[in-house]
C-alpha cells in the first residue's frame, strides 16, 4: 500500500489551466464541505451556552449574544444528567471489560491446537452471526429473566460476540505457536497462559475492539428505551431522547419555571442543546486519536471474511 | 498435544475419551460457560420465533398456548399497513442505494485529487465525526437546524425561497429527502474510507502508462481510477441489495411524528410498535420472521451474484 502511494501525482502531469480550476473548486468544495459537517456542532454549541429565551428571537449562528452557564447548571441539578453520566461511563466500563475478557478467552479457546471442542465452539458461535431472533423474541427473553429495568441488560447479552471471537482468533493464529506449547510443557494452565501470554501479546487487536465496543456502548440508546422503561438506569442518550421525544420534561421545566425566577429564562431547546453538547463532547475530544484503531478494526474484518 | 503424550499401554476408546476429557477439562470448563451463555442468549431468542404460531402471553409456557398456525403472518399480509410499509421500504431502500451510496464514492474521488496532505487529512477526519455520534445527538441536531427559528429557515427567508417558516419534521412531503440529506451527512466520511484504500491500492504503472499514452488529469481518474475501484463499488452495492429491508429504524423513531408516520413506517418500527408499546407479541413477532425469511434469502442471493460478478463474497 505504502510503496504505491501517489506515485502517479506530480512527476508526469504538467499543471493544465483546466487542472488549476478544477483544483480551486475542489479545495471550495471542500472547504464548504468541512463546513457543513462542523456546524451543525458548533450551532448546537452556541445555543447551549446562550440564553433560551434569547435564543427563540431567532438569529443566532456563529456566536452566543446573552452568555450563560445557566443551561448546563440546570440539567446538572435538575435533570439529574450526573446520575446519567455515572450510568452511562458505568455501562462504557462494564460492558467493554466483560465483553472483551469473555469473547477473547472464547477466541482463545478456539484455537487451542489439539482441543476437541474447538471446531464445535467456532461453528456454534457462527451461526449465531446469520440467525437471530429479532426484536421481540429478544425483547421478551429479557422480561422473562427478569432484566427489565435492571444494569445488567446492558452487558450481559453482549457478554460473548461471534464478531470479537473471529477477529481475536485471527489475530492468535498469527501468534507464534511454540509460546503457548512451552507454557503447557512448563505446566501453565489455561487460564495462566491466557492471562500471562495470550492478552498481553493481543493488546493491539483488544484495543481496536474495546474502542469500538466503548463508542457503541456511549451511543446506545434503543435498548435503554426498550429494557429500561421505568427510567431508573437511564444513560446520558436515554435522557437526550426523553427530552427530545417526550413532553414530560418540556411540562416539567416548565413547572420549575413557574416555582423559580432564576428558571424563567430556559427553553427545552437550550436545554436540549446543552445535554448534547454534554452527551457529544467526549466522542469530538476522542475520535481523532481513536480513528485508526477504528479503521484497523474494519480491515481485520475485512481481510478475515 | 494430544500426540506428544501417547499412552503407555492401549487402552479401549471409552477410556480414551475419558483421558482426553480430562486432560482439556479446564478448556471445557470455560467451554461450558460460552455454550449456557449462547444457548440463553443466542438460541433463546431463535426459539421464541415459535410464539408468532401461538396465542402467547408472557408469563405463560408456550405449550400451554392455542397453536393458532399462520393466522398471523396472513393477517399482516391482509392489512392495509402491508402496502404502505412496503413501499416505504422500497422508497428508503432505493434512496440508500443511490444517492447516500454514490456520494462517498464522489467525495472519495474528490479528496484524492487534493495535493496538500495536511489539509486532506484534516478534511478527512472532520468528515467522520458525525459517523462517532450517536442518532439521538443527529436527531437533536436536526430538531434545532430545522426548527421554524433555527438556521434553516432563516437562511431560506434571509434568501426569499420561503415567506414564512416551514415545519420541516412534520412535512410527508419532506419525510424522505431530509432523511436521505442526514444519511449523506452521518455516513459520508466513513464509508469513503473503503474507496480511499481501493483508490491507494490502484497500481502506480498504470498511471505512468497512461502518461505515456498522453492521457491528461481527467483521463486518468475516468480511464484508470474509476475502473480501478469499480470492483469495490460493485460489491458493496450488491451487499447493499442484500440489505434492502434494512431500512435502519433509529432515525424514524427520533425524528418521525404521527404527521409522517405514513411515510416513515418500515418494518423494523411497524415491530416495535405493536410488540414492545401495544404488546401484540405473536403478531410483532411473525411479522418480525417475515422479515428475517425475506431479508435471509436477499442476503444470500447478493451473496451469489456478487459472487460471480466480482469473484468476491462475505459468507
Amino acid at each position: 500500500m505504502k510503496t504505491k502511494e501517489k506515485a502517479h501525482l506530480a512527476p508526469y502531469q504538467k499543471p493544465t489551466f483546466s487542472g488549476r480550476v478544477f483544483d480551486v473548486i475542489n479545495i471550495v468544495f471542500m472547504l464548504v464541505f468541512a463546513f457543513c459537517m462542523l456546524y451543525p456542532f458548533w450551532n448546537q454549541l452556541v445555543i447551549s451556552l446562550n440564553e433560551g429565551t434569547d435564543t427563540n428571537y431567532g438569529g443566532l449562528y456563529f456566536w452566543p449574544r446573552q452568555w450563560t452557564l445557566a443551561n448546563y447548571a440546570y440539567i446538572f441539578e435538575k435533570g439529574n444528567l450526573g446520575k446519567g453520566a455515572l450510568i452511562s461511563v458505568l455501562r462504557v466500563v462494564v460492558g467493554t471489560s466483560t465483553t472483551l475478557f469473555c469473547s477473547g478467552l472464547l477466541a482463545y479457546v478456539t484455537t487451542v491446537r489439539g482441543f476437541s471442542g474447538r471446531r464445535f465452539m467456532r461453528i456454534v458461535y457462527l451461526i449465531t452471526m446469520y440467525f437471530g431472533g429479532g426484536m421481540i423474541p429478544t425483547y421478551l427473553l429479557m422480561v422473562n429473566l427478569g432484566l427489565l429495568n435492571t444494569f445488567t441488560v446492558y452487558w450481559l447479552p453482549g457478554l460473548f460476540s461471534a464478531y470479537y471471537m473471529m477477529l481475536i482468533a485471527s489475530y492468535i493464529y498469527g501468534l507464534p505457536e511454540s509460546l503457548m506449547e512451552s507454557a503447557r510443557i512448563d505446566g501453565a494452565g489455561e487460564m495462566r497462559i491466557y492471562f500471562q501470554i495470550i492478552l498481553p501479546l493481543c493488546v493491539p487487536v483488544l484495543a481496536a475492539i474495546g474502542i469500538m465496543a466503548a463508542v457503541g456502548h456511549w451511543n446506545s440508546w434503543f435498548d435503554v428505551m426498550v429494557y429500561n422503561p421505568k427510567g431508573e438506569w437511564d444513560t446520558l442518550q436515554a435522557y437526550l431522547r426523553r427530552i427530545l421525544t417526550e413532553a414530560t420534561m418540556a411540562s416539567q421545566l416548565l413547572n420549575d419555571q413557574q416555582q423559580q425566577e432564576a428558571m424563567r429564562k430556559l427553553t427545552t431547546s437550550s436545554i436540549r442543546a446543552a445535554t448534547t453538547m454534554v452527551v457529544t463532547i467526549p466522542i469530538v475530544c476522542v475520535y481523532p486519536f481513536f480513528q485508526r484503531y477504528f479503521i484497523s478494526g474494519m480491515t481485520i474484518g475485512a481481510v478475515k471474511g | 498435544m494430544s500426540k506428544t503424550s501417547a499412552p503407555a499401554a492401549p487402552k479401549t476408546g471409552h477410556a480414551r475419551i475419558l483421558g482426553r476429557l480430562k486432560r482439556e477439562r479446564s478448556l471445557w470448563a470455560i467451554s461450558a460457560v460460552a455454550l449456557v451463555w449462547v444457548a440463553i442468549f443466542c438460541y433463546g431468542p431463535l426459539y421464541g420465533l415459535l410464539y408468532s404460531f401461538f396465542d402467547y402471553r408472557p408469563g405463560l409456557n408456550l405449550w400451554d398456548c392455542e397453536f393458532v398456525g399462520l393466522k398471523y403472518f396472513q393477517e399482516f399480509f391482509l392489512l392495509p399497513d402491508f402496502t404502505k410499509i412496503l413501499r416505504n421500504t422500497l422508497v428508503i431502500s432505493g434512496l440508500n442505494l443511490t444517492i447516500v451510496f454514490i456520494a462517498p464514492v464522489i467525495f472519495a474521488l474528490l479528496l484524492n485529487e487534493l495535493h496538500h496532505s495536511g489539509f486532506k487529512r484534516t478534511v478527512q477526519t472532520i468528515s467522520y465525526l458525525p459517523y462517532f455520534v450517536s442518532m439521538v445527538v443527529v436527531a437533536s441536531i436536526m430538531n434545532t437546524l430545522l426548527s421554524s427559528n433555527g438556521t434553516i429557515n432563516e437562511l431560506l427567508m434571509a434568501l426569499g425561497f420561503i415567506e414564512s417558516p416551514i415545519a420541516f419534521l412534520n412535512e410527508p412531503d419532506l419525510f424522505w429527502g431530509i432523511m436521505t440529506v442526514t444519511n449523506i451527512w452521518k455516513g459520508i466520511g466513513w464509508s469513503a474510507i473503503i474507496y480511499i484504500s481501493a483508490i491507494t491500492g490502484v497500481d502506480g504503472e498504470l498511471y505512468q502508462a497512461g502518461a505515456v499514452d498522453g492521457l491528461g488529469r481527467f483521463g486518468m481518474v475516468w480511464h484508470i481510477t474509476i475502473p480501478g475501484i469499480l470492483p469495490t463499488v460493485v460489491l458493496l452495492f450488491i451487499l447493499g441489495v442484500g440489505n434492502l429491508l434494512n431500512t435502519g429504524y433509529e432515525y424514524q423513531l427520533l425524528l418521525g411524528t404521527p404527521m409522517t408516520r405514513d411515510v416513515y413506517e418500515v418494518i423494523d418500527t411497524y415491530v416495535y410498535r405493536y410488540g414492545v408499546q401495544m404488546g401484540r407479541y405473536p403478531f410483532a413477532t411473525a411479522v418480525g420472521l417475515i422479515k428475517s425469511v425475506i431479508g435471509f434469502i436477499l442476503v444470500i442471493l447478493s451473496n451469489l451474484a456478487s459472487r460471480k460478478v466480482t469473484g468476491m463474497s462475505i459468507m
